[in-house]
């Protein structure tokens, strides 16, 4: 186990060094330019050039990429180019944000998801078997831009039971984590279903039930830990989207989360908060990678990393 | 969102990015801005400049402007504002290392001068008409930090409200100055909610969580609102020109015929009805009949194919096969990737279709879209020109010196006639004869067409019935919100 972690430690640093080098070349080759948007109509060419000299812009891009990494090694991920505060301060900000709905969604999407998969696995042909894969179906044709209004009208509108949108206290919760939830639960439900349905036919289970266990401790005990992994390997995948920040949720329901800032800072190509959103986002997925390595050994003792 | 007593919550579209008007260029910070801050001059609801902090103005030659300051007027820290902070006002955003994007604005300035602690005088390099426009920045205290290395919040101002509360991506909320010089205002605060998609705050509204928005509305949803909540509905005239950018180094392009051909293809009233339900009206062009150089007597290109046809022929571009299917010529038409603006330019190419021209519509993300406008890479394009005040923005936008990056001037429009008459109309400073120079200006550029004008954005405004005392700017600004009252 040591060796492993000391490898995929060591593997941590060209993979940020390779995400920041892609989006530091992506985000100066697209067209646009910070110092037009910045200085809008109005500015002379001498100003422009003046501002391009202040912000170090007019420098050659290997030498910006290298005082970039400087900077960032120092723990400076530079200042906006528009808001009055530094990159962490601003990322930090709405970080709390992203992390309480990507939290919440999993969450909801782990009660729709194992329950109803679970019921699809053994009843499988059934009325609930069916009813689990039209849900999933139906969750995963329906976009969030189209079913979050739709939950808002239900919910706020008709019922009153949630405010329609902004982030406030558990109530501005439910209705953007239900729509994340519910996209994800329909992904999940099908891939527990499917890895149940796969265990459940192995011969140590049926050897289990001729030992005369009760089902439900067959399914928990030899069905459920060694159905898991795949369904490890998708929460994770999805839960790492969600600390990237959902654009279309958050936008929806006016949640100041990491997405939305990390488009508002491409569309005004503040290069520096889209530097230090992608090493979240960058992060966020790597450790995450990292941490669901370690919870595969812990579910099946007998995955083996290598010496 | 907890809503405080007596506070009025506004919906808005995009996060205010600089309150600190040295630096605000956003419409949401530059509005927001101006509850915060006083400034020289206020343009009012008619966009006619009056006395703010100035007690009384006058030139004294003409390069040289005398301000005396309304006295007992204090920031919102209890520092009394005097003519030190005006002076530190300007001289900061001159500063190369402010950073300010509003320094080229202030070009014109030579020097301010202080002769009283409540008397300044501006001194011009040269004359130039439109200056007065820069007294309507909004004051901040004498040594302010600048766009520094702190995260600092933005200055205090002296109007009538106080910033209470900055949470970026949220809202931003302002309570009411109770010390403000023209008494205090009558609403307890104000509160700016984010609110990204339009029918999520049109769902906001009816809930009760909004109770104004001013325009990014879609067209759409407004009978909604007229039929589903008790909304006041307000259109009223704007400012903001909507327009068709024209390429005029193109060689079918440089034809004034094609120009006025394609001008007479459009079927304005028709989109303005079906895709805009009546939120704008056609424009002749770009001033608007709320500025004061608004010239009523210049001509228009109303919708006449026949007539388009027949231009294009005397053009020397004759359709190959009659009302058949091959075009006259192609030519490409650039927008951004917004649903309505889609929409529209599909419009635009099935009316221009009729008249044999056949366009190629690119849309594409707004960086990109702006840089290839700038840059010239472009046939055709649809863009607005927004918070028109002073007609000297031709000279920014037509002028031949004003090409990118000096400019405006994206379509490379270059006319000598043209460009004497905008050098004449920035250094006159008589009014009635500027508004001669600016007639005659808007009657040559209507035959010309370096851009073929489409609408005039109305100002939009929906509130909750209890909301009285707000006048509607033409610019879209809220500071009729200090006399306001919410029942």
């Amino acid at each position: 186990m040591k060796p492993f972690l000391l490898r995929r430690c060591l593997l941590l640093l060209p993979t940020f060094l390779g995400a920041l080098s892609l989006v530091f070349a992506l985000i100066h080759l697209i067209p646009g330019d910070p110092v037009e948007a910045m200085l809008g109509e109005t500015a002379t060419a001498a100003d422009k050039e003046a501002m391009r000299q202040s912000l170090g812009f007019d420098r050659p891009l290997l030498v910006q990429y290298r005082s970039f990494l400087v900077n960032l090694a120092a723990g400076d991920l530079g200042r906006s180019l528009y808001e009055p505060a530094s990159v962490a301060h601003i990322i930090g900000a709405r970080l709390p944000a992203t992390l309480q709905l990507a939290l919440c969604a999993m969450i909801a999407a782990v009660f729709i998801a194992f329950p109803l998969g679970t019921l699809a696995a053994i009843r499988r042909g059934g009325w609930l078997d069916r009813s689990a894969l039209t849900f999933s179906l139906l969750g995963l044709s329906l976009p969030n831009f189209w079913l979050g209004p739709l939950l808002m009208i239900v919910f706020s509108i008709q019922l009153g039971w949630t405010p329609v949108s902004g982030r406030g206290g558990l109530s501005h919760l439910f209705l953007p984590a239900l729509t994340l939830g519910l996209g994800m639960a329909a992904i999940l439900v099908r891939i527990v279903r499917a890895s149940l349905l796969q265990v459940m036919h192995q011969d140590y289970v049926q050897t289990a039930r001729a030992k005369g266990l009760k089902e439900s401790r067959v399914l928990l005990k030899h069905v459920s830990r060694n159905a898991l992994l795949s369904v490890i390997t998708i929460m994770s995948l999805q839960f790492g989207g969600l600390l990237a920040g959902s654009l279309i949720t958050e936008t929806i329901f006016s949640w100041p989360g990491i997405g939305r800032l990390t488009v508002q800072a491409i569309q005004t190509r503040d290069y520096p908060l889209v530097q230090g959103c992608v090493l979240v986002i960058a992060t966020s997925y790597i450790l995450i990678n990292f941490v669901t390595d370690l919870l595969y050994k812990w579910v099946d003792p007998r995955v083996n990393y290598g010496s | 969102m907890e809503r405080p007593p007596g506070y009025l919550v506004v919906g808005i579209e995009s996060n205010p990015l600089q309150i600190d008007p040295r630096y605000s260029t956003d419409a949401n910070s530059v509005r927001i801005g101006n509850l915060i801050y006083n400034s020289l001059l206020r343009a009012d609801e008619r966009s006619q400049l009056q006395p703010e902090l100035a007690e009384q103005w006058r030139m004294i030659d003409d390069r040289t402007y005398v301000f005396d300051l309304r006295r007992g007027v204090s920031f919102h820290d209890g520092r009394p504002l005097t003519a030190a902070d005006v002076k530190y006002t300007y001289e900061s955003i001159l500063d190369a290392n402010s950073l300010s994007p509003k320094r080229s604005l202030l070009h014109p300035l030579q020097s301010i001068e202080q002769t009283g602690s409540h008397q300044l005088l501006f001194h011009l390099r040269a004359a130039h008409a439109p200056f007065v426009d820069q007294f309507t920045l909004g004051i901040v205290p004498a040594r302010s930090p600048a766009f520094g290395n702190s995260n600092h919040e933005p200055p205090p101002g002296s109007g009538p409200f106080r910033l209470q509360a900055l949470e970026s991506g949220e809202k931003v909320t302002l309570a009411a100055n109770p010390d403000y010089w023209e008494g205090r205002p009558q609403l307890a605060g104000v509160t700016f909610k984010v609110v990204p998609d339009a029918l999520v705050r049109v769902l906001e509204f009816k809930h009760g969580a909004i109770d104004f928005m001013q325009n990014d509305l879609e067209p759409d949803m407004l009978p909604w609102l007229k039929e589903n909540t008790a909304a006041d509905v307000e259109m009223n005239q704007g400012t903001t020109f909507q327009y068709i950018g024209i390429n005029m180094t193109h060689p079918i392009l440089r034809h004034q015929k094609v120009r006025q051909a394609i001008a007479c293809a459009i079927d304005r009233d028709s989109i303005i009805r079906h895709l805009l339900k009546n939120t704008v009206s056609d424009a002749g062009g770009l001033l608007s009949p709320l500025n004061w150089a608004y010239d009523p007597g210049a001509p228009r290109w109303p919708y006449d194919p026949e007539r388009a046809k027949r231009l294009l022929d005397q053009a020397g571009f004759v359709d190959p096969d009659g009302d058949g299917p091959r075009p006259r010529f192609r030519l490409s038409f650039k927008t951004t990737n917004i649903d309505l603006r889609r929409r529209i330019a599909e419009a635009l190419k099935e009316q221009l279709l009729r008249v044999g021209v056949e366009l190629d519509l690119r849309s594409y993300e707004w960086g990109t879209f702006f840089a290839d406008v700038k840059n010239g890479n472009f046939h055709l394009y649809s863009l607005a020109w927004v918070g028109i005040e002073d007609p000297d923005i031709y000279y920014q936008i037509l002028h031949s010196t004003s090409v990118p990056p000096n400019g405006d001037n994206r379509g490379r429009y270059s006319d000598p006639e043209v460009d004497r008459l905008l050098a004449r109309g920035r250094t006159t400073l008589d009014r009635t004869e500027r508004k001669t120079i600016y007639r005659d200006i808007q009657r040559y550029l209507a035959e010309d067409l370096p851009n073929i004008p489409l609408w005039w954005w109305k100002n939009v405004v929906v509130k909750k019935p209890g909301l009285r005392g707000f006048v509607a700017y033409p610019d879209g600004e809220l500071i009729s919100l200090k006399r306001a009252t919410l029942d």
